[in-house]
């Protein structure tokens, strides 16, 4: 008798355990496009076409925003990147829009220049699980820019998820670099990648 | 903490019936199964701890079910069990899930009892066996809020009747007493694992009736009622009779 109580008390308590349940999501809900710079002639480079980076000081990036009563294109309130020495962007696209256009702020040493980057997009429903509800993953149909401080750009991963990914290469001109009379580069804007 | 609080009584209360149990079976007179015969009934079982969980622990789940046990040879005891479950959910984000589904289960049990030669003859039951388990159900999962940080706005998207099948399989082990005669007294503890996964990019459910919480791996619990038919009684008066009546027939020769 002893045997069989002590075997009920042992699963009583197995299952006192395991009937905790957890209602926290656990799961990565951070979809973003991740861009990265890249030198288009990096003649100055020491490891040539394997820089990334830019030769500008600083990057403002900000979201624009069409406005259906001003019939203007507003920027967002919240900004990305507020003068930051970045060589990668992460760039949330929107949800309720497959047009989701960035103003790329370059500061160079005597002036700054603005790049505009549109990118046209699907937008994709991906639900989850309860705990964590849904999340809008995107595809990448097309990308656009304006040519004042970016060379060109080119898609490098279509699908936008959680799972990390260089989305995009932007490329900036170092003719363009050099009319602005910067020589050097500076060690924290290098970064090796492998392909 | 209520809930804890709730399966330490059960436990306790447990541990009280199969003792009190123990004890009512030294007191009666046992009519063993019969090891040579392969049919020796079957038992009705209904499960009372998913229809007590279901009544006094509020966590938007539901279920109740009932299963027929057949005893071959006192060894071997293949199973049927059926139910209804459900559950009906809130997510801390207000995402609501709504089911309601039948299961099934098949399966055997195997007793572990071995039988000594000195011991007094018994019909309980110490077993382990598998079970194998499916539902098909339909769901529906509403209130999905999809908000927009950056750009602002927000949408609510909502999947209704989503239909589904899921297949498990499940270890059993557990303990059967006869309390008074023909009527038993069982728990079991259930190791349950799921054969038929999400598939990415589906409305995955929640929960799966007969399964539980949707997860890879699962663990259930039964206290169970249940009622022999076909009681060895019968046959063993009978075999009785007839031995009387030889020993009878041989004396007046």
């Amino acid at each position: 008798m002893k045997k069989y109580i002590f075997i009920t008390l042992i699963f009583s308590i197995f299952l006192n355990v395991s009937c905790v349940t957890d209602d926290t999501c656990i799961q990565t809900k951070y979809v973003k496009l991740t861009a990265n710079f890249y030198l288009t002639n990096p003649k100055d480079s020491i490891i040539a076409n394997r820089i990334t980076g830019f030769y500008a000081d600083s990057i403002t990036v900000q979201g624009l925003k069409y406005d259906s009563i001003t019939k203007l294109y507003q920027s967002v309130d919240s900004i990305l990147y507020n003068n930051k020495k970045v060589n990668t962007i992460d760039l949330p696209l929107n949800n309720n829009s497959t047009v989701s256009i960035f103003k790329l702020k370059f500061k160079l040493k005597l002036k700054s220049v603005v790049d505009t980057m549109t990118i046209y997009h699907s937008n994709i429903n991906d639900y989850l699980s309860l705990e964590c509800g849904c999340i809008v993953t995107h595809a990448i149909d097309k990308v656009t820019t304006t040519y004042h401080y970016i060379d060109s750009a080119r898609i490098k991963v279509y699908e936008v998820n959680t799972i990390n990914a260089e989305n995009i290469r932007i490329y900036t001109d170092s003719d363009k670099i050099k009319n602005n009379k910067v020589n050097t580069i500076n060690a924290e804007n290098i970064r090796l990648f492998n392909k | 903490m209520r809930r804890t609080f709730v399966y330490l009584i059960s436990s306790i209360l447990l541990c009280i019936s199969v003792s009190t149990a123990l004890a009512q079976k030294k007191k009666q007179i046992a009519i063993p199964a019969d090891s040579t015969r392969w049919l020796n009934g079957f038992t009705v079982n209904v499960d009372v701890a998913s229809l007590a969980t279901s009544t006094f622990i509020n966590n938007g789940m539901y279920s109740s079910e009932a299963g027929i046990q057949l005893d071959l040879k006192h060894k071997f005891f293949p199973t049927i069990e059926v139910g209804v479950a459900g559950a009906n959910k809130v997510s801390t984000d207000n995402i609501k899930f709504k089911t309601n589904g039948l299961f099934e289960r098949f399966g055997v049990d195997f007793n572990l009892r071995k039988k000594k030669p000195d011991s007094k003859p018994t019909n309980n039951l110490f077993t382990a066996g598998l079970r194998l388990g499916m539902s098909n159900f339909n769901y529906d999962v509403t209130n999905v809020t999809l908000a927009d940080n950056y750009w602002g706005g927000s949408t609510s998207i909502n999947y209704p009747t989503q239909n589904v099948s899921k297949i498990w399989y499940e270890f059993v082990i557990g303990v059967q007493v006869e309390v008074i005669k023909s009527f038993y007294l069982g728990w079991n503890l259930r190791i349950r694992n799921l054969i038929s996964k999400d598939i990415p990019g589906e409305v995955s459910p929640w929960y799966i009736p007969g399964f539980g919480q949707n997860k890879s791996s699962n663990y259930g619990f039964n206290y169970t009622v249940g009622y022999h038919f076909w009681p060895e009684k019968k046959i063993v008066k009978k075999t009785n009779v007839i031995i009387i009546q030889k020993k009878e027939n041989q004396i007046t020769k």
